[in-house]
């Protein structure tokens, strides 16, 4: 449960919202007694020909009726805080960390099934901790109701009830907790055989393979539910249990109105009893189902902790601001993203504000961790990489990045418009510096016949234009940026040789106050270098050009 | 959220009257019922269950209110027969809840279950093409996610929707019949759980609809933004963009919490209807019984207000399934979403003519085709013909966008000209389905699809029967035994996700040994080095030089380098149109 620590801590700050709505949830439940409570003794005293009034009983449905509209108001508020927050602070904290590493790795399933994770946190304060608290501040008030009979009733009541709302929820706590990892690894192959079944559908095709595949899919389902109906089964033993405990209860309640645990001239608070034995335990008895969910939520909170912790090696944030001057140069950097595996060994370079580079090499060669030492992604393990003559490591991560910006083949477009693609929540920006920075990444014609313009909606991850469109305007994003360093990570991926080749064209009518590291796999002949460096089994050398 | 989902519920039927309707909602609500039909004997099954309960229910409180009115008499005994019968109904009520239960699990399996081999016979009659038209992870979540959403519905919502207005009334009827009054007040109440759900329930609806859209909308720009997180950290904007995302959240609860306070109204009613109907009985009854009555109109009394839960149980039941009604719709809209392609035939009958093959490959032979993706678009092939004698190699080059994976996909017969024929080895495509087509094909496209098992198996599905001599000779002309003393476990390396890693080059040999072991005639590539660097590029050249030999061959390449792979004919597309055709010598 430690891991949980700081979600308690998000949590924490909306305590006061969060405690109103369950004195809320516990008093609305009181009215629910005392209703119940005062049904059964006015009838009884009615059965008995006793003087009846009725004003605590219309009291008591007044004030169930209003505290229950209330109570769902102010969960529901707490609830909505409590949700952004969580989101927020999962956002930063992924920021801060782990997220530009994520960037060099292919990570979008990994973030989307976060995502699910974050949004199965919403119920927890709901479903579980609200049912949960009220059952625990209802116990006493049951138990103190059953004493007015007699103490062994109230014990065996109150055994029940502690059966009912606590242990057998912990218990089905543990089982689905125990249970996660093996319903996810059925889904996860389920989902796994799916995606090889949809994205593999030309090879299966022209292989003949149509019906191996989908008999291999419907297996991994089988196997997916047969998990999940033992979990069912469990489940359903479980809460047939409750219901009997219940019942068990109920009946208990009715012995002490036939004067087993106290004298039978007492009928009428017999009666009174009852009723409120009866309303505690049927408000409790779907408990251990909270209990189910708890048990998978803690995995999923579990995930997302572990998600915002830093990963090792991210560098240390710098105090200095970025420098004046841009040349960067490498000193006898060594780098690995595990250190036993070195991808870049003693590499020395030095790029002067305003030239132009090529890194070329086969993939896997390293080029993309050269992007990630520039960016401060990760740090050098030996050597040093300097910005304007200053060591990157002193430097503010969040002023290096304004000074270097970033083109990778990985660059998200976000399901927005165009403009908000190209602003990135950044301000200042007129139109014109917009539209200039898309007629250098030549797509502004094509932005022009679209009949909304800037404001044109590109879809997820631009699914409404083509890859090649898409590129351009992650492109005249990075254009946009005033930073005096551009890295562009393939940015021919996708584009076809001509597109490319005009595309690489334009860079060279940039004018020079901009330094460009392109890195490659392969030149197409239009591009203007001042060096050309290629990288091969870790080593960095300088080409003639 | 389940009771945010709850409040909105509202009489559906009454919101159809209101609302205009458009005709994809029409063909989706056909879905829905489609889908409700095919469920009905499960839905049913549990629904009659569930009734049973709900008598089992009116027994079990009738026997509490007799054994309650006796001891009120002043008899002071436990009546034994009445309290034997109320055990023996709590168990009864148990054991039908129990079985209840399960019920809902197995039907909600079978339902996704059925909904899924629908979705894949779907898929594998519309072809390879539908990936032209949705991305792939969007069908894969369909064919899990997305209907694996539904088991609330099938398993809950169905039921009680079936049960409760009968459940609801039947209570009332019998209540009616011990106690005239009682009946009338607690029909009366039940009465006005419509007419709150009409008054409260049609404005909130059409605002919370509204309102859960904005949620929705919400919740995907978050995962677009925590997908995109890595682009917004390194442009240095990420605390900028959550502050606008934490402002976005906030108004978002302001609107929707305006919206509750009416909705909740709508749930506070049916609280009104049930806790009135209580209290005016308790009250309405005491004239009954002043100055003792009898034991028979006490138990009737008891046995009115102990029914009063009862009769709003299957009420509540439905409104708490709520949530699991608005999966239907959004994944019935989702499978609605998919294009409707045309379906391609089944193989044909055995005594076809058979495509002839000689020493040397096939002949192709294309007359005139055309083919258009989408209506009012200009069309992606334009009265295209050319012609491949047995053993030639083609070069096809263009723009992106000139048609070429247009063409290839129609020669693979994911698609088939709107106009124009196509004749391989003299037989048309047309006559043939879509499984004799690719009998007679091998492809290589951009990047292979690894999937998740061995790299012997993921070589091997090319041709199952493929004896052991004729693996080690696809292995060798792929040139896959260069790396695969790299492997940790050689043949039986796990590949695809969660697997060993290949690179770009190393699975494209992947698809040539695929193609080395199903020997076809025709060899159709589409950019086969596309993503990789000039080194491996060459080396991939050597080995498809072997795999081109008593082959025709058309390939489809951006890259100079194919040039001199020995090509007898070069043909150049431009906006769907074949611009240029030359035969070399």
């Amino acid at each position: 449960m430690r891991q949980l620590q700081p979600l308690w801590n998000v949590w924490k700050a909306r305590g006061g919202r969060l405690l109103i709505g369950l004195v809320l949830a516990e008093l609305s439940v009181c009215a629910a007694f005392l209703l119940m409570g005062q049904t059964g003794s006015r009838l009884g005293l009615i059965a008995i020909g006793g003087v009846v009034a009725f004003g605590i009983l219309r009291f008591a449905g007044a004030a169930r009726i209003i505290l229950r509209y209330l109570e769902r108001l102010a969960t529901h508020d707490a609830t909505f805080r409590v949700l952004a927050d969580i989101r927020l602070w999962f956002y930063r904290n992924l920021a801060k960390g782990a997220a530009a590493g994520l960037g060099f790795r292919r990570s979008g399933d990994l973030l989307s099934r976060l995502v699910a994770d974050v949004q199965s946190l919403d119920s927890l304060y709901l479903r579980i901790l609200v049912p949960l608290a009220t059952a625990l501040f209802s116990l006493p008030i049951v138990i103190w109701v059953c004493l007015k009979g007699s103490l062994l009733l109230a014990l065996s009541i109150g055994v029940i009830f502690c059966l009912v709302a606590f242990a057998l929820p912990a218990l089905m706590a543990k089982l689905s907790y125990r249970w996660g990892p093996e319903l996810q690894q059925a889904q996860a192959d389920m989902n796994n055989q799916a995606l090889d079944l949809v994205g593999g559908m030309r090879e299966l095709r022209i292989f003949g393979q149509e019906d191996a595949a989908a008999e291999r899919f419907l297996a991994a389902e089988e196997a997916f539910y047969t998990v999940q109906r033992r979990q069912g089964q469990a489940m359903a033993h479980i809460h047939a249990i409750s219901l009997l405990l219940t019942r068990l209860g109920i009946i208990l309640a009715l012995a002490g109105c036939a004067g087993v645990f106290f004298p039978e001239e007492q009928a009428v608070m017999g009666i009174t009893i009852l009723f409120v034995v009866m309303t505690a335990l049927d408000s409790i008895v779907d408990l251990p189902r909270a209990g189910l969910l708890f048990g998978r939520i803690r995995h999923a909170a579990e995930r997302v902790v572990d998600a915002t912790v830093m990963p090792e090696g991210t560098p240390a944030e710098g105090t200095a601001p970025a420098p004046a001057g841009h040349e960067i140069e490498g000193r006898d950097v060594t780098f690995g993203w595990t250190p036993e595996k070195p991808v870049l060994q003693n590499v020395n370079f030095r790029l002067r504000a305003g030239e132009r580079a090529a890194l070329v090499g086969p993939s896997g060669a390293g080029k993309s961790s050269l992007a990630a030492l520039l960016l401060k992604v990760v740090a050098p393990q030996e050597g040093s990489i300097t910005l304007g003559g200053q060591d990157m490591a002193s430097i503010q991560t969040e002023a290096l990045r304004e000074q270097v910006a970033w083109l990778s083949q990985a660059s998200h477009l976000f399901d927005d418009t165009i403009r908000s693609n190209l602003l990135l929540g950044r301000e200042g920006f007129s139109d014109k510096a917009l539209w200039a920075a898309l007629e250098q990444a030549q797509i502004a014609d094509f932005v022009r016949s679209l009949p909304a313009g800037l404001d044109s909606w590109i879809g997820e991850n631009g699914s409404h234009i083509s890859g090649g469109q898409g590129r351009r305007i992650a492109l005249a994003r990075v254009l946009l940026s005033e930073a005096p360093v551009l890295i562009l990570d393939e940015p021919g991926t996708g584009l076809d040789l001509e597109t490319e080749r005009a595309f690489l064209a334009t860079l060279n009518q940039l004018d020079r106050s901009r330094t460009i590291l392109l890195i490659t796999h392969r030149l197409t002949g239009v591009e203007q270098l001042d060096h050309l460096w290629t990288l091969h089994e870790g080593r960095l050398k300088s080409q003639p050009l | 959220m389940e009771n945010f989902y709850s409040v909105c519920f509202s009489f559906p039927r009454f919101l159809c009257i209101c609302l205009p309707m458009k005709a994809d909602k029409k063909m989706l609500k056909g879905w829905v019922r489609q889908q409700n039909g095919a469920n009905r004997p499960a839905t049913m099954c549990m629904a009659l269950i569930g009734m049973c309960n709900v008598l089992a229910g009116m027994v079990l409180v009738w026997s509490l209110a007799s054994i309650l009115a006796g001891l009120l008499a002043g008899g002071g005994r436990l009546d034994a027969r009445w309290l034997g019968i109320f055990i023996l109904m709590s168990v009864v009520r148990v054991i039908l809840g129990y079985v209840q239960e399960h019920l809902a699990v197995s039907s909600g399996e079978l339902a996704r279950k059925r909904l899924r081999r629908e979705l894949l016979s779907r898929f594998f009659a519309q072809g390879p093409a539908l990936l032209r038209h949705q991305h792939s992870a969007a069908l894969a979540s369909l064919l899990t996610d997305r209907i694996e959403a539904l088991e609330g519905y099938f398993a809950r919502w169905l039921p009680a929707s079936a049960l409760w207005v009968v459940a609801q009334w039947s209570v009332v009827l019998v209540v009616f019949w011990q106690n005239h009054r009682a009946g009338l007040i607690l029909g009366g109440c039940c009465l006005s759980l419509p007419f709150f759900q009409a008054v409260f329930g049609i404005a909130t609806a059409i605002a919370s609809r509204r309102q859960l859209l904005a949620l929705n909308r919400l919740q995907v720009r978050f995962l677009d933004r925590i997908r995109g997180i890595a682009t917004i950290v390194l442009s240095g904007n990420a605390e900028k963009d959550a502050q606008g995302l934490g402002q976005a959240a906030d108004e978002l609860r302001q609107r929707t919490m305006k919206v509750l306070r009416l909705a909740f109204l709508t749930s506070a009613s049916t609280d009104v209807a049930m806790i009135v109907a209580l209290v005016w009985i308790v009250i309405d009854q005491r004239h009954g019984l002043m100055h003792g009555g009898s034991v028979a109109q006490t138990t009737s009394i008891l046995f009115a207000v102990l029914m009063v839960p009862e009769a709003f149980a299957p009420f509540r039941a439905l409104s708490a399934a709520y949530q699991d009604r608005a999966q239907i719709t959004s994944s019935g809209e989702a499978i609605q979403k998919l294009p409707t392609l045309p379906e391609m035939a089944a193989g044909t009958s055995a005594d076809q003519p058979r495509a002839e093959r000689t020493a040397r490959g096939i002949e192709l032979d294309v007359q005139g085709v055309s083919y258009q993706w989408v209506k009012d678009r200009p069309l992606a092939l334009d009265d295209v013909s050319f012609q491949l004698k047995a053993g030639d190699v083609a070069l096809l080059t263009g723009p992106s966008g000139a048609g070429k994976s247009t063409l290839i996909e129609m020669l693979l017969g994911f698609i088939r000209p709107l106009e124009g024929s196509i004749r391989l080895g003299g037989v048309d495509l047309q006559a043939l389905g879509p499984a004799e087509i690719t009998q007679q094909i091998s492809w290589i496209g951009q990047k292979p699809v690894i999937f998740a098992g061995t790299l012997r198996e993921n070589i091997m599905f090319a041709a199952p029967e493929a004896s052991e001599k004729q693996l080690q000779a696809a292995l060798e002309a792929s040139s896959i035994t260069g790396y695969l003393p790299l492997l940790p476990d050689g043949l039986e390396t796990r590949l695809g996700e969660g697997g060993f890693g290949l690179s770009g080059g190393q699975a494209q040999r992947i698809a040539i040994a695929r193609a080395f072991l199903k020997d076809a005639p025709l060899l159709i590539m589409d950019e086969p080095t596309a993503h990789l660097d000039p080194m491996t590029e060459q080396d991939i050249l050597m080995s498809l030089r072997g795999l081109l030999k008593g082959r025709t061959a058309l390939i489809s390449t951006h890259s100079p380098q194919f040039h001199n792979i020995g090509e007898t004919v070069r043909l150049t597309m431009e906006t769907g149109r074949l611009t240029e055709q030359e035969t070399l010598a």
